[in-house]
């Protein structure tokens, strides 16, 4: 072969060589920059801000859509939201796992011999129309079941109800509130929830309203009540039958029998009618309906200790600005009425009303129902009275009692329309199948409180073929919008805000996603003698069966319509750290006589019901009282409060007992014991563990301009665990599923860990303590954890070839490893965040304080030409946090708020002992 | 030996050593056949399931949050225990001129090698992302990436390497003159490949005298090894903050638990070995009863680690230190501890007696027992130091899986698989050594 022969046969079989490699099969998606935007205002690589308003529950708190590439990608709070002002619970920061969730429903679907088909739109609305004139002819009642709505949807719902000739029932929710609404109906003609101002008071007392879980507006209260504490003087204390987070954060708890609510409050009326000066006017034979008692005698029947009694007693006489909210379990029970009666008139005795109790910017409960009156619906379908049905956004087939036998009436009517997002146990049921789009991709409004309206706005097109709320409704009118909506109920809102708010209003409305009107202020007054009559009218009080089960709202779920939502079972109980599946908590003194311990099986049953549950025994959990939270119960027993007509959400007379078989419930917490470790030490000894200078041979970090730290206030922080979702979405933390969460292999980067002596709980949240002497560095063999100049102990995911080192190594075990490929079924890939990659199988990750959005807000800073500024931006769960616990920012800039909180007496650092010197402060001990 | 007589004597002894070492190495028998091939099955077991772990995650193997490391380094450091042994009685005994390290060194030698070749593939195994091992080399490259060198685990990796590179060459330099003697015995192929391996030894004055020199050089050589490799290896646990692992009595104490086990499985091997291959002339019961000492010599030392670490958590006052030996001795794997200490503390003190000590059946059932109580020693340093550690919400339970059992047996299979070949087709004993002490 010539030389040139040779060098032209290497010349092609390399370059062919190479040219082949060049098309891997699998590399074929290729990821490409826009040149020119598809869509105005899509800038790519940059996120936008869009305001709406969270669905998740009721409460209404405003959100910030952040919307990359034209996908909503992350929820924050909207900071000065008249509801929540920055804050967003739990539930809020998941709910977008609720717009991606891959068993939404895609298309319109009718019953056809027993299945359900896809059908186009145009075929559902005729088949409406024609069973609607069907049912009119045949004298049948066309009814309409929604959940809770306010605003402009519940106007346009009223007057299409009304043009169509359907009923508009009560609406129907499992927390009605309805001995609230009942009692203040009672006294002062005003059924519905007041705002409550906790942030104006001195003094809270709480009975069983779970106000950091889901107590009506959860955020705002616990935004409030941080604001009450911030301000120095607060005291709250939380009475309660069971063990709630809520009274896990008061500063005192007490349990008190359940049932016997009413008879404590009644002793506080008496003493603060009695004692408290000014003296209040309050008619004497309404005070006669609450009998006169003593602290010793309310001792016995609460189980309150007597010096307890009275110091409730004295602490609400001495108050300037006492405030009581009854509510919840203390209040949806029988003699509920009497508790919240009680609780109403103290607050009127004690002149809370209307400074702290605001009937005028009320909750907007007014139109939400009671369970008798779905008691009611059902026994008309079951008489063959209905004729069309429609289901809008409520599952009564998986709350109501068996004994109402809803599911077996809604066949009895002509034709059932299930409208929702999902085939949940209603709309599964039903004979047509409407759905409806995530509020994200909708017009609207919400008014959760009197004067308040809250932005819908969609912030991606709809992902699947369905209908907005406000265009299904005016559908049924007989208008099927066109696909640009035009004529729709975009154009209705349009007009309805300019007329109520002007065009300057709904310019502000637009642009920051909510309103507070000014309302002319609504006097209440009572009448004495009426309210007296009411309450002897209501009949005697039951009393209850002990032992009593607990049907108890939860955190994660809310009444259980959050259920489906796989953050939310990834996301630990803050109190039991339980993640997946249902359990039944038992106090310490049932679960020793019976010889139970965590896990164990047992059958819970009453006279007429029983279940299969796992036992979590719950410390500070009184004896006699078991808890079910809300969603592990479909259809449970509950009665109906035949003097309120509301819910009983308890089940009396329930006995436990032993199956002999373990259960197989992730619980999160290795122990629930500090073991002595003095991870929240004791604040007394505070003082005495002042940090010393350690010698090192090895140079020190130098840190030119930025040096990230965080300070966790643990007074401020009461587990609700909003941080851990938030930073499960911004960073792209996969979802796992029970069996990983069984072997210990959760993924989240952010932790509560709650830490119980004597029955109190405290909560920890732990994350990486970003140290500057880090273990995790000097062990990694190829430098894939390493100390970046701004003092992060950053992880270069692709270095990273899992030694598994670095977690071994830290003390603080907050590192993750990916033991599988993670995948995010589709469409729920859509919210990965592209800030942060996706880790690999193999890889170790952890948190960096938000890197991404460090690294975003320098970009800003440099192009501005300065120093990034404290409070100009904050990690995901910092911004998340409704108590401000958290606060982020730089070490160097000794003007920042992380700054002074590190140097305050009250700071310390988890286990100081070990040399890590950590970035991570905690706050411990009240401001002096 | 002036006598002709004498040296006509002498030939045939030679001859004698020459036959009964080499049909060692003749047509294998059923039973042999039979054990290579479950071996062999074993190693294959050990193949497969790494695949399937490096196709699904390593979330099939037992591990955990915060038990990060288990099994696989439990092995790797068990085999790497393993390997000393071979050096102490090659090298060291060699340098002391203790006669009976003629009988064990080259199965001594031999297990050392191929203890190391499956050591070698628990860190591989072990990686989360195995396929990107060679970040762990510091290799130039263009992206100017290096290893981290205050990493214990770099430090793995030279000590480690060294000394397999060392034990490699020290037992190919052993076996030289004996291929020159295997060549003469057999035909075809084999005799190719025996005449390369001896490199054309003639056995003139001249080659033993400079071989003498080189392999007296290399034992000095690999003495410091002994110490060193163990001693790193007690270092990827020593060098963390790890309550348990984080002690400086570690490396002698390493270095003493692997000189146990690495003379336990040397008796293990032997014992069978001496049976199958007929070599009761050569390997007598005055030789294992002296391997015998040093099994029960480094039985005391390892107690005497025991004693001292339970001592000082219970005097040192650390609550981290001081639960994590509770947890050890009391805690959810405390049967493990209990057989830990049965196996290595006190069993081995039987061999005070004599009469045990030559009694090379009773030895066998204390060698296995010593190799499993070795083992479960770097099980529950590995595993009970790392379920209960600092932050007690992050405490956890470890199980392991089929996955990480079958790899671990597997590992057995793939050694007993080198060694059987090893046993047939190279010389057991050093044939020119013994004809030395003739």
């Amino acid at each position: 072969m010539k030389r040139r022969d040779f060098l032209w046969l290497l010349g092609v079989i390399s370059g062919s060589t190479v040219m082949s490699a060049c098309g891997s099969p699998n590399r074929s998606a290729k990821f490409t920059s826009y040149l020119l935007p598809p869509e105005e205002g899509i800038v790519p690589g940059e996120a936008s801000f869009h305001p709406s308003t969270c669905t998740e529950c009721p409460a209404g708190c405003g959100v910030l859509a952040r919307v990359r590439e034209g996908r909503p990608v992350k929820l924050e709070g909207i900071p000065g939201h008249p509801v929540s002002d920055g804050g967003l619970c739990v539930r809020g920061q998941s709910s977008l796992y609720r717009l991606y969730h891959p068993e939404r429903l895609r298309t319109p679907m009718a019953r056809d011999g027993g299945k359900l088909r896809p059908i186009p739109w145009e075929e559902a609305f005729s088949r409406v129309a024609e069973s609607l004139k069907g049912s009119r002819e045949k004298g049948r009642k066309n009814l309409f079941l929604s959940g809770r709505t306010t605003g402009s949807l519940s106007r346009l719902a009223d007057a299409a109800c009304e043009r169509l000739g359907i009923e508009r029932l009560p609406e129907y929710e499992v927390y009605s509130h309805t001995g609230v609404k009942e009692a203040n109906a009672l006294l002062f003609g005003e059924r519905d929830v007041p705002r409550y101002r906790i942030e104006e008071s001195d003094f809270l007392l709480t009975v069983g309203a779970d106000l950091i879980e889901t107590y009506v507006s959860p955020v705002a209260y616990t935004r409030s009540i941080s604001s009450a504490r911030a301000g120095g003087e607060f005291l709250w204390y939380h009475v309660e039958p069971h063990m709630s987070l809520t009274g896990a954060n008061a500063d005192r708890r007490f349990t008190v029998a359940p049932g016997a609510e009413r008879i404590l409050l009644s002793f506080l009326l008496r003493e603060v009618v009695g004692r408290r000066t000014p003296k209040s006017g309050l008619p004497g034979e309404l005070l006669a309906a609450f009998p006169e008692t003593t602290a010793e005698k309310v001792s016995r029947e609460t189980g309150i200790p007597t010096e307890a009694v009275a110091e409730i007693a004295d602490r609400l006489v001495a108050a300037k600005r006492p405030l009581l909210i009854a509510g919840g379990v203390g209040t949806e029970q029988p003699g509920g009425l009497e508790t919240a009666s009680a609780a109403a008139l103290i607050q009127y005795a004690a002149g809370a009303i209307p400074e702290r109790v605001d009937f005028t910017r009320s909750e907007n409960y007014r139109n939400v129902g009671t369970l008798q009156d779905m008691e009611g619906m059902s026994a008309r379908m079951g008489r063959g009275e209905a004729g069309v049905v429609f289901l809008f956004r409520t599952n009564p087939v998986f709350s109501l009692p068996p004994r109402l036998a809803f599911r077996e009436n809604l066949k009895k009517a002509q034709l059932t329309v299930g409208m929702g997002e999902f085939l949940d146990e209603t709309v599964r049921e039903a004979d047509l199948v409407l759905p409806l789009s995530h509020s994200l991709e909708s017009w609207g409004d919400v008014e959760p409180r009197r004067g308040v309206v809250s932005l819908l706005q969609p912030v991606l097109p709809p992902l699947y073929d369905t209908l907005t709320d406000g265009d299904a409704i005016l559908s049924l009118l007989g208008n099927l919008p066109g696909k640009g909506s035009a004529g729709g109920y975009r154009d209705l809102l349009a007009a309805a805000w300019e007329k109520r708010l002007g065009e300057a209003g709904r310019r502000r409305l637009l642009e920051k996603g909510y309103i507070e009107e000014t309302l002319p202020s609504r006097p209440v007054s009572l009448d004495g003698r009426r309210a007296a009559n009411g309450l002897r009218d209501a009949g005697p009080v039951e009393k209850p069966v002990k032992p009593v089960l607990i049907l108890a709202p939860s955190i994660r779920t809310f009444d259980g319509r959050s259920r489906n939502l796989p953050l939310l079972s990834e996301i630990p109980d803050p109190l039991t750290t339980i993640t997946y599946g249902p359990w039944i908590s038992v106090s310490p003194e049932t679960a020793a006589r019976a010889g139970l311990q965590d896990r164990d099986g047992v059958t819970a049953a009453s006279a007429d019901w029983k279940a299969a549950l796992p036992v979590k025994v719950q410390p500070g959990l009184p004896d006699g009282v078991f808890v079910v939270y809300r969603d592990a119960l479909p259809s449970p027993p509950v009665r109906t409060d035949r003097r309120t007509g509301g819910a009983v959400d308890r089940i009396e007379g329930v006995g436990i007992t032993k199956t002999g078989k373990k259960a197989e419930i992730p619980i999160l917490s290795g122990s629930f014991s500090q073991q002595g470790r003095g991870l929240i030490p004791d604040p007394v000894h505070l003082d005495s563990e002042r940090r010393h200078k350690r010698w090192t041979l090895y140079p020190e970090h130098e840190h030119k301009v930025y040096r990230w730290a965080m300070a966790v206030d643990l007074e401020r922080c009461n587990g609700c665990a909003a941080c851990v979702a938030a930073c499960h979405v911004e960073n792209n933390v996969p979802v796992v599923g029970a069996g990983d969460h069984l072997k210990g292999r959760e993924m989240s980067w952010l932790r509560i860990e709650p830490f119980y002596e004597k029955g109190e709980v405290e909560f920890l949240p732990m994350l990486c303590q970003q140290c500057d002497n880090a273990p995790c560095e000097s062990v990694c063999p190829v430098f894939a954890a390493y100390h970046n100049p701004e003092g992060l102990n950053v992880q270069v995911y692709n270095r990273c070839v899992g030694t598994r080192y670095c977690s071994n190594n830290c003390p603080y075990k907050v590192r993750r490893f990916n033991w599988w490929q993670h995948h995010w079924p589709e469409p729920s890939d859509r919210m990965v965040n592209p800030d942060v990659q996706v880790r690999e199988v193999g890889m170790m990750e952890k948190c960096t304080f938000c890197i991404q959005r460090i690294r975003s807000a320098k970009d800003k800073a440099r192009d501005e030409g300065r120093k990034v500024r404290d409070g100009e931006f904050t990690t995901a769960c910092a911004q998340s946090c409704p108590t401000g616990a958290l606060t982020f920012g730089n070490m160097l800039d000794k003007e920042s708020g992380v700054y002074r909180l590190a140097h305050s007496a009250r700071a310390y650092r988890v286990f100081e002992s070990l040399g890590t010197e950590s970035s991570v402060h905690y706050l411990r001990g009240r401001k002096p | 030996m002036s006598t002709g007589e004498g040296a006509r004597g002498n030939a045939e002894k030679y001859a004698k050593v020459d036959r009964d070492v080499l049909a060692a190495m003749k047509r294998p028998g059923r039973a042999y056949l039979a054990g290579l091939a479950f071996a062999l099955l074993l190693a294959v077991v050990l193949h497969v399931l790494w695949a399937y772990q490096v196709r699904s995650g390593l979330g099939v193997v037992g591990k955990m949050h915060p038990v990060m490391w288990a099994l696989y380094i439990t092995n790797f450091v068990f085999w790497v225990g393993i390997a000393h042994s071979g050096t102490l009685i090659s090298a060291v005994l060699f340098l002391f001129r203790a006669r009976y390290r003629t009988s064990f060194n080259r199965a001594a030698e031999a297990m050392t090698v191929f203890a190391l070749m499956v050591a070698g593939l628990f860190p591989l195994i072990h990686l989360g992302r195995s396929w990107v091992f060679y970040y762990l080399l510091p290799y130039p490259n263009q992206r100017q990436l290096w290893v981290n060198f205050r990493s214990p685990l770099v430090w793995d990796v030279f000590a480690v390497g060294t000394y397999f590179t060392v034990s490699l060459v020290f037992f190919y330099v052993g076996m030289i003159p004996d291929f020159a003697a295997a060549k003469q015995h057999v035909l075809g192929i084999r005799k190719k490949i025996y005449t390369a391996l001896s490199l054309g030894w003639q056995g003139t004055q001249k080659e033993w005298r400079h071989y003498n020199m080189l392999y007296l050089f290399l034992a000095a050589f690999a003495t410091p090894l002994v110490a060193s490799v163990h001693s790193v290896v007690s270092w990827d646990f020593a060098m963390s903050i790890v309550p348990g692992w984080h002690t400086t009595i570690f490396a002698p104490y390493f270095v003493a638990g692997a000189i146990l086990s690495g003379t336990a499985m040397v008796i293990t091997l032997v014992v069978p070995m001496r049976k199958y291959l007929s070599l009761h002339d050569y390997i007598t019961d005055g030789h294992f009863e002296s391997i015998a000492k040093i099994l029960l010599l480094t039985s005391l030392i390892v107690t005497y680690a025991y004693i001292v670490e339970f001592g000082l958590a219970w005097y040192g006052e650390n609550i981290f230190e001081r639960e994590t030996f509770r947890y050890r001795l009391l805690g959810d794997y405390r049967y493990f501890t209990w057989t830990m200490l049965f196996c290595n503390s006190v069993v081995p003190l039987t061999l005070f007696a004599r009469g045990l000590r030559r009694n090379t059946a009773y030895l066998f059932v204390v060698s296995i027992l010593v190799n499993i109580g070795m083992w479960l020693e770097r099980f529950v340093i590995i595993v009970t130091s790392l379920s209960h550690d600092y932050d007690p919400y992050a405490w956890g339970l470890y199980k392991p899986t089929f996955v990480c059992l079958g790899v671990d047996i597997g590992s057995f299979g793939l050694f007993f698989t080198l060694y059987l070949l090893f046993v047939k087709n190279l010389p057991v004993l050093s044939i020119s050594e013994i004809k030395e002490h003739l």
